[in-house]
Order: C-alpha cells, then sequence, then structure tokens
C-alpha cells in the first residue's frame, strides 16, 4: 500500500494539525472509534542492542564457545527463565515482571531491513515499511485508526509518529513560562502567517496540556522522561500510545562494561514508567526494540559489531508474560545470517502487528494498511 | 549593489547583518567567497588564538589515565595519595576543551567572516563525532580546530584525510583499537584482537559515498583492513598526535569499491580515501547535504547537478564548489525557505543584540535549544533539516529562551532589528515591537519575528 505524503507536513510542521487529505477522510469512515483505556508504549534503542548479552541462551551448544569471554563476569549470577533462557543480571525489575506473568522476550527478530546502518535501519523500522516513507510512522498509523493521538517523548516528532495523525512531544522545559502577553503579541505578529501561527498554536497547546505541574529543570535521564511518559498517559483524555527513546548501545567496545550500564538504566526506566502508570499498567503493552543486533562472534575490541537479529521484549500488565516467544535459529556457522549475525525467524513488525490486533482489537484489514508487509503473529500474546 | 541580496547573503549564509557588515558587502558573492581563501582562514584561526591542541590533549589523558592507576593501588603512605590527583588533571582537560568551545562560539559572533565559520559548522557536523566519555571529553571539539576550519579552502580529499587521520574521529569510532588479523600484532594475539569496522562503515556510509551508494560489506571490510594502524601517540611527530602502527596494519593488497590497492603500510588507506573524496556518488552526497543545509530541505536537484560538475571537473575543490552553489540563482531566491538551526539561531542572536556572553553560557544555551555541541550522540551528526528543530516543543523553547536572553540587551530594540534585518524588517514585526510593554518584549518580538527565525 502507498501511504500517501501530505502538502502541508513538508518542512516538518507536524504538530497539532489534522490533514484534510482524501485518504484521512477514507480513513475516518473505517475507522474504529474504540479509543480505549489500553495504552502502548514503544521504547526504540537507537545504536543495536547486543541481544546476546542481554537474553542469554544458556542451551545453545555454541554459545559459550563464541561468547564466553564476554560474559565472564556475569555467567554466575544470570537470572533464569524457560526453554533455555537467561536475562542478564541488571535486569533486576524485568525478572520479577517475568516471574509475575508481565514480561516476555521475543528472541531472534528484525525488521525488513537487512542491510547494517544505525540509521537508516531505525528511519526505516519507525515507518514500519519495507521502505523508510519519512512521513509515515507505524505508531501514527495506528493510533489514528483509533481517532487517538500520540505523545513522543522528544524535542520533536520522530518519524514514528508523523503521518496524518495529531502527535503531542513533550520535553522538560527550562525557563520560567513566557507570559500570555507575550504568546498573544505573538499571535497577533503571526497573523496571516500560516506556518508561524499552527506552530504558536501547538506548543501553547502542548505547553498548557503538558506542564501544568511544576515546571522541572531535573536533567532529562532515562528514568525521568519515562517517568514523565507514565504521568502523561494516565491524565485524562492523553494520548494512547507514547515513543521513548534510549540510545548508548553501539558498543563496537568493551561491551560488557557498558551493557551492565546500559541494561540497568533500562531496567530502572521501566520501573519508573510502571510505577508512573499506576493502575493503568494492567491495561499497557510496552514494546522494546532496536534497529537490529550485533555480531554473533566478538570483534577485536571486546565488543561485537553490527549485525542483524536481535530481540525484543513485551511488557506490561496486559502480556502473556512468563514466555519466551520466537524460534532461535542456533549459533553454528550454517545457521547465522551471512555467517556472521545471528538469523530472524520473525519480523518485528510480526509482533507489533499482533499487539495492534490482540490490544487494540484492530481488524485483519487495519493491521495491513499499518503494516503492509507483514502478517501478525497468530499466537496469544495479549493476556485473554 | 543589490541591498537584499547583501541581507540574503548576511542571513541565508552567515549569522546575519550589522552596519558595520554590511557596508564590505558590495558583491555579495565575491564578499562570501573571499571568506574561504586561505589568507582569510590563516587570519580567522590566528583570531581564534588555539593554545590546546591533540597533543596536549592526548598527553594529558595519558596523564590521568596513570594517576587513575596510582590511586587505585593500596598506597604506602598518604602522602602519596595527594600526591596523584588524577581529579585535578581532568578539571583542567575538561576546563580546556569547554574553553574552546565556548571560543569558537564567541568568535563566530563577532567575526567578519561569518560564512566561513557557517561552513566549518557544517562540515563538524558532516564528520560529527561527540563526547561519550572522557577521552573524547578532551578530544571532541579538537577535530574542529584542527581538521575541518584550515582545509575549508583546499580540497575535499585533504579535509578527508585531516579528519579520517585524527585522533579524535580514530579514537570516536575505535580505529585505533582496530588490528590486522595477518599484521604482526594479529598473529601474536592468536585471534584474540582483530578488525573494528566502525571507521571503515561510517567514512563510506557517512563521510564519502553516502548510504545506498552501491558499496556492500566486503567493501567495508576491505577498507578496515586497509586502515589497520591508523593509530594515536601522544609523542607522535606529527602534531595533531596521529601515529601509523605498522605491526598492527593488515598486509596485502585491498580491493575496494571496484579498485584494486597494492601493499603500501599508510599510504594505501591514503589512496583508498582520496579516490573515494572524488567519487561521484561522494560529490552527490556532500554537495546535496550543503544545499540543504543552506538553502532548502527540499534540495532543487538542479543546483546539486551544477556542483557535482564542478566537484568531478576540480577533484573536489571546496570553495569552486561552493562558488558554483552561489552562482544558482536559486541560492538567493525563495527566501526565507529555512528555520535557521539552534547555533544559528543562538549566534545570529548574540551579534544582532549585541551579546558578549551568555547565562546560562553558549554551550548550555545550546543544551536547552537541543543542538549541544559535540552531542550528536551518533556519527550522522544533528539531522539537518528543519523538522529536527522547529516543531511545537522547541518553538516554545525558543520562545522562553529568546524571552530569557532578552532581560540581557542594552540597547534600543529598534536600532537593532534595523540593523540586523534592514529592507528584510517586516511592518508588522516594526509595529508590534513599538508597542511592545516593556524592551525586553520588544526583544523578544523581534527575535521571534519569522525574517530573524527563517534565512
Amino acid at each position: 500500500m502507498n501511504i500517501a505524503r501530505r502538502d502541508f507536513i513538508k518542512g516538518g510542521m507536524a504538530g497539532w494539525v489534522i490533514a484534510q487529505s482524501a485518504t484521512a477522510s477514507v480513513l475516518a469512515n473505517t475507522s474504529t472509534n474504540n479509543k480505549s483505556s489500553k495504552k502502548i508504549v514503544w521504547v526504540m534503542l537507537r545504536g543495536a542492542m547486543d541481544s546476546l548479552h542481554g537474553v542469554i541462551p544458556t542451551d545453545d551448544p555454541d554459545y559459550m564457545n563464541i561468547r564466553g569471554p564476554l560474559v565472564e563476569s556475569i555467567k554466575d549470577k544470570l537470572l533464569p527463565m524457560q526453554n533455555g533462557y537467561a536475562l542478564h543480571p541488571a535486569f533486576k525489575n524485568c525478572h520479577t515482571w517475568y516471574q509475575n506473568k508481565e514480561f516476555s522476550p521475543v528472541v531472534a527478530v528484525a525488521s525488513g531491513y537487512r542491510r547494517r546502518s544505525h540509521f537508516d535501519a531505525q528511519d526505516q523500522m519507525e515507518s514500519g515499511l519495507d521502505t523508510t516513507d519519512y512521513e509515515s510512522g507505524w505508531l501514527a498509523r495506528a493510533v489514528g485508526l483509533l481517532d487517538g493521538q500520540g505523545l513522543a517523548v522528544a524535542q520533536t516528532v520522530p518519524i514514528a509518529l508523523r503521518g496524518q495523525t495529531s502527535s503531542q512531544t513533550w520535553y522538560p522545559p527550562h525557563f520560567s513560562a513566557t507570559e500570555d502577553d507575550t504568546l498573544d503579541r505573538l499571535r497577533s505578529l503571526y497573523a496571516g502567517n500560516e506556518e508561524f501561527s499552527n506552530l504558536l498554536e501547538s506548543a501553547i497547546m502542548n505547553r498548557d496540556m503538558l506542564d501544568m505541574d511544576e515546571r522541572s529543570r531535573a536533567k532529562p535521564n532515562f528514568s525521568y522522561l519515562a517517568k514523565n511518559c507514565g504521568e502523561i498517559l494516565n491524565k485524562e483524555d492523553s494520548a494512547q500510545c507514547a515513543m521513548l527513546e534510549l540510545g548508548g548501545w553501539d558498543t563496537h567496545n568493551n561491551q560488557a562494561t557498558r551493557l551492565n550500564r546500559q541494561f540497568d538504566i533500562l531496567d530502572k526506566g521501566l520501573a519508573e514508567l510502571k510505577q508512573a502508570l499506576g493502575d493503568t499498567w494492567k491495561d499497557t503493552v510496552v514494546i522494546v526494540t532496536t534497529e537490529f543486533g550485533r555480531t554473533v562472534a566478538v570483534n577485536g575490541t571486546k565488543g561485537t559489531d553490527h549485525g542483524t537479529g536481535s530481540t525484543m521484549f513485551l511488557l506490561g500488565g496486559a502480556v502473556k508474560g512468563q514466555q519466551v516467544f520466537g524460534d532461535w535459529p542456533g549459533l553454528a556457522k550454517e545457521q547465522l545470517f551471512e555467517e556472521r549475525d545471528l538469523m530472524p525467524t520473525t519480523d518485528v513488525r510480526s509482533w507489533m502487528a499482533s499487539v495492534l490486533h490482540q490490544h487494540w482489537n484492530m481488524s485483519l484489514e487495519n493491521i495491513a494498511y499499518i503494516f503492509p508487509d507483514v502478517q501478525p503473529i497468530a499466537q496469544a500474546i495479549i493476556k485473554a | 549593489m543589490n541591498l537584499d541580496q547583501a541581507f540574503i547573503a548576511a542571513h541565508r549564509f552567515g549569522f546575519g547583518a550589522s552596519k558595520k557588515l554590511i557596508k564590505q558587502i558590495e558583491e555579495p558573492k565575491v564578499w562570501l567567497l573571499n571568506q574561504v581563501s586561505p589568507e582569510n582562514i590563516t587570519a580567522e584561526l590566528g583570531m581564534l588564538d588555539l593554545d590546546w591542541t591533540s597533543q596536549q590533549a592526548i598527553q594529558a589523558m595519558a596523564l590521568y589515565r596513570k594517576q587513575k592507576k596510582l590511586e587505585k593501588k593500596p598506597s604506602e603512605s598518604s602522602e602519596n595519595m595527594m600526591m596523584t590527583g588524577s581529579d585535578a588533571t581532568k578539571k583542567a582537560v575538561n576546563k580546556q576543551s569547554m574553553k574552546l568551545v565556548n571560543r569558537t562560539i564567541s568568535h563566530a559572533i563577532n567575526s567578519e567572516s561569518p560564512f566561513y565559520w557557517r561552513l566549518v559548522d557544517f562540515f563538524s557536523n558532516h564528520f560529527s563525532v561527540s563526547v561519550n566519555g572522557q577521552n573524547m571529553r578532551a578530544l571532541a571539539p579538537l577535530l574542529e580546530t584542527e581538521a575541518i576550519a584550515p582545509n575549508i579552502s583546499g580540497y575535499f580529499s585533504e579535509m578527508l584525510l585531516a579528519v579520517e587521520s585524527h585522533p579524535a574521529m580514530l579514537v570516536y569510532l575505535n580505529n585505533e583499537q582496530s588490528i590486522g588479523p595477518n599484521s604482526k600484532a594479529g598473529l601474536r594475539s592468536k585471534g584474540k584482537k582483530g578488525l573494528n569496522e566502525n571507521l571503515a562503515r561510517e567514512i563510506m556510509e557517512l563521510h564519502t559515498l553516502g548510504v545506498g551508494a552501491g558499496y556492500d560489506q566486503a567493501d567495508v571490510t576491505e577498507l578496515a583492513r586497509a586502515i589497520t594502524g591508523w593509530g594515536v601517540d601522544g609523542a607522535a611527530k606529527l602534531n595533531s598526535g596521529f601515529q601509523f602502527r605498522a605491526g598492527l596494519h593488515e598486509p596485502g593488497s585491498r580491493n575496494v569499491f571496484g579498485k584494486v590497492y597494492r601493499k603500501g603500510g599508510v599510504d594505501q588507506g591514503i589512496k583508498i580515501l582520496k579516490d573515494l573524496a572524488e567519487n561521484p556518488k561522494t560529490a552527490e552526497h556532500v554537495s546535496r547535504k550543503l544545499v540543504t543545509h543552506f538553502i532548502n530541505d527540499n534540495a532543487p536537484q538542479v543546483i546539486v547537478d551544477e556542483m557535482v560538475t564542478v566537484w568531478m571537473q576540480t577533484k573536489g575543490n571546496i570553495p569552486k564548489v561552493i562558488s558554483a552553489m552561489l552562482e544558482s540563482p536559486l541560492s538567493w531566491s525563495d527566501y526565507l525557505a529555512k528555520f535557521k538551526t539552534p547555533r544559528e539561531f543562538l549566534i545570529s542572536t548574540c551579534r544582532a543584540c549585541d551579546l558578549k556572553r551568555l547565562k546560562p553560557d553558549f554551550v548550555k544555551s545550546l543544551a536547552i535549544l537541543g543542538q549541544q555541541p559535540f552531542s550528536a550522540g551518533s556519527p550522522a551528526g544533528y539531522k539537518d533539516t528543519q523538522e529536527y528543530w522547529a516543531g511545537p516543543r522547541a518553538m516554545m523553547g525558543r520562545i522562553e529562551w529568546a524571552e530569557h536572553v532578552s532581560k540581557f540587551v542594552k540597547k534600543v530594540p529598534m536600532d537593532l532589528a534595523q540593523q540586523a534585518l534592514g529592507s528584510l524588517l517586516d511592518e508588522r514585526t516594526a509595529k508590534a515591537m513599538s508597542r511592545a510593554e516593556s524592551k525586553q518584549q520588544a526583544v523578544t518580538l523581534f527575535l521571534m519575528s519569522p525574517e530573524f527565525q527563517k534565512r
């Protein structure tokens, strides 16, 4: 399916404006109109997380031979899961949720992208298509069908939330709020200039909706962003879905130390999100993905290079937890992608599609519009 | 002289106008191109008065590591503990580094060669390095002052070589740790040490050919092998601290992007870089980025084509390629096509309002506005289209920041606006400013006017 590009978004003013194109009205007619309290939070790990270091296939006969040197310091502290998998010891909260049936990883996944550029891979994953459409993101297409709204915890709208949907951005402010009088004067200065008027109105609406509380000057670390994301989602009439981002995964060297820290940041941030969501957690699915995996072999600098297959996490009260989803392809040389990377056995988007189908009750027809290039996974991944 | 063209030259290709500057612009194109002459660049760099080099940074970091090691050892006497002082070394390094970043900004605010500094910013983002640890905190800003700023007047191949052999890049993309598996060191390690293809990949994907240019994994690996041994040494003879280590270099000939390069130590990599710099894909990639940056997010193909032609004729002579861009009428039409980047907004604000320092300082202000120097967090640098810095959230950030800095403006707002914008100052803005309830508010309205926000 061709996702129509809109003219007005050229220049990127993707604020609060709703598209008036032909496609938009068709969609409005077919929309499911079931704006619900069921939330989806997508956490994008930028830089390619090494799945083989996070979800460890303890039963794979080749694993220790290949990865032994990298996991020397943690191999006795792994957190066990079923079917011969274990979590890295830094995933303390995730493991507790696993035991509480609220966490299930999916092994050996990838998007449709098969090259090794971070930036192209991330853009394509955000777009959710086989070729990137920079003005249409999968999350925007999905929430648009609900007549809902997306929230980006970022300075500007990421690709995933661009499209025929209103999306908000939130990021911690730094100065005291500008007086209404000055904003009114800017309003009249911009009268007649559509671009600036729209931008200003979006900016004001955005601020008033999101910054009612004490304006914080805290350093925007992942935990802080995740906490605020949860609090915003918990507000009445708030967004149905949100996107969070965390970088720092490109571990070409000194991987063991760096991933200890990164996994801890991710694990604690997810706990902040859960805490802030409160009761909403039980109706929430958090999807954690990364653009691609890393080489199975260790490189010359105690790290790993850009690869292909990786892992994703599904967590939240709505998730059918305590499972390890996906098929394990093995680590012997002939089982690898290009004799180098973990072979992906399912598409990340199939699982995302399945979340939309089972959690948001989206029809297969609508799923085909959001993810035209994949089929949803049939297996039950959301609690009945 | 066409006065409007002079203002366009000052805004679109610089950091805004002033009375003095406008007087200097008789022929806008000539004025712009003179700024990238070798003599002018030498003069500009002389005024920067650099007193911090890679060599000093590398030596200071070596001292820092030594001190750290000593501090970890159980000390025999408490006196020993007092003497090591890694903390003081670290602080001194960070202070020098931060000073350098702030100094280039304050120099750009006052410089009479604003186009030159815009080009330095452009290439600094093209060859982006980020502070991701103490080593990069020491080295990152030096890539710009040592490898990029001195090389704007020459060939792209010269800048490319200076960048890829600079300690900041070699450390940032791990090449100083990459070892040829069949080199002396590689064989000695019995397979434990080997290649790291990080730098090689980004050279092809980001610095030269561009993604999708037709190279494949084998090309990346071959380039990675060719540049094994490109490393860093504080005691190296070369000023930048580059050191070629033959014992780490993968022996043999290499096949990169369809061409065979015979064995030849450091020269092998140099030859490959030169060919990459002169490849038409590189010409297209970099020219398009230049047009996108300076003129319009939807770079008109016709200008790009003209630049590529000149690039191929001149083997990538940077001033000639830029001249081709400036020759196009499209460089002078469709004015106000693009929002200023956060850095342009900050520097043009300080220039227009005669602000010599800021609180929060330049670097912190840029962090607030969204593009902290050397913090893009990705070798791709900051994205260069306005959707990445002109969304609703960023707009409110600009309004709040503009209101904040307006407090520090001492001069008469209308004078500032007229000097900065001349005939480009819209009547509506002038009217709004004259009715403002305070001087601060008038300055805020001026800084947030469409004709100051865009260029």
